[in-house]
């Protein structure tokens, strides 16, 4: 563990002091707080179970019908992504075969499959993400990534396609483990999400 | 008369539960529509509706009932393909519906 990591784990101690001390503080306060739902007078405990309604990207949303009103909720798991049958993601570039290493300019090749891709792709807009393997510090990655969507979606935009966000997550959102060199070079990718 | 005006009242409203009340039904179970086409709720069709800052929501009217839901990402971020412009809806998301609403 390097001094600056220490540092930081004094720092999140320190805060987590701090925060107690206010929480003990809180907690006499908390006395003349109410919960969400104390004034509502009709308290229920009706049982609501959903359905499951699938849309048309694949992905699931919770739906339940009450008579004359009708409830409907994405699907998500706890960290807030959905929970889809199927992908949307219609190409993912392994960017080993489309940029060299640590450069964001498109191989000739590369861009040529590119516009070929664009140009037969029948989807009606795009959504463009980078990613990368695990090397390098998690700064650099997020703007390496970042920059690699970048060029692929100007391509995209070069031959008409429409691109409605270009995103890098760096190596934050890893497709497989990144402890062999097979998985960090399936982890070097830049996905194409189709919007039909 | 009284008599009779309560009895109509009561009619209505057992007609109204048949329905779509389910006659206490849906109190169980909440995945169906006991509507005038019974149906599963996994059967709609969604068209998707462009809300103001121009991001999807998939929306479905289903006669008595709307649903509108976000449409997101596989990262859970809002998609916002610019469908329609904001504040519109578009595709065939009144298809489930067999009551006349002109709304």
């Amino acid at each position: 563990m390097g001094n600056h990591a220490k540092n930081a784990r004094h720092a999140n101690a320190a805060v987590l002091a701090v925060g107690l001390a206010l929480a003990s503080v809180s907690g006499t306060v908390a006395l003349a707080q109410e919960n969400l739902f104390d004034n509502d007078g009709a308290t229920t405990n009706e049982r609501y179970a959903p359905t499951i309604w699938v849309d048309p990207d694949g992905c699931e949303h919770w739906v339940m019908d009450d008579g004359f009103e009708g409830y409907m909720s994405p699907h998500t798991n706890r960290q807030g992504i959905p929970v889809c049958n199927r992908g949307n993601v219609c190409g993912v570039m392994n960017t080993d075969q489309y940029f060299a290493t640590n450069s964001y300019r498109l191989t000739a090749g590369g861009k040529q499959n590119l516009v070929n891709f664009f140009r037969t792709a029948k989807s009606r807009a795009y959504i463009i993400v980078g990613h990368t393997d695990s090397r390098a510090s998690d700064e650099y990655n997020m703007t390496l990534s970042y920059n690699r969507a970048n060029s692929v979606a100007a391509v995209a935009a070069s031959v008409g396609a429409k691109i409605i966000d270009v995103r890098g997550y760096g190596e934050r959102v890893p497709k497989v483990s990144n402890a062999s060199a097979g998985g960090m070079a399936k982890n070097r990718r830049v996905e194409i999400i189709c919007i039909r | 008369m009284t008599f009779v005006k309560t009895i109509s009242v009561l009619g209505i409203v057992a007609l109204l539960a048949g329905c779509e009340g389910g006659g206490g039904l849906v109190n169980t179970d909440k995945t169906i529509d006991y509507g005038f086409r019974s149906h599963h709720l996994s059967n709609m069709t969604a068209g998707i509706w462009i809300d103001p800052n121009g991001c999807d929501h998939w929306i479905i009217d289903d006669g008595y009932e709307g649903y509108l839901s976000q449409r997101l990402d596989p990262y859970g971020k809002p998609v916002c393909s610019e469908a329609g412009p904001p504040n519109t809806a578009v595709g065939p998301y009144k298809t489930t519906q067999t009551v006349s609403d002109t709304l």
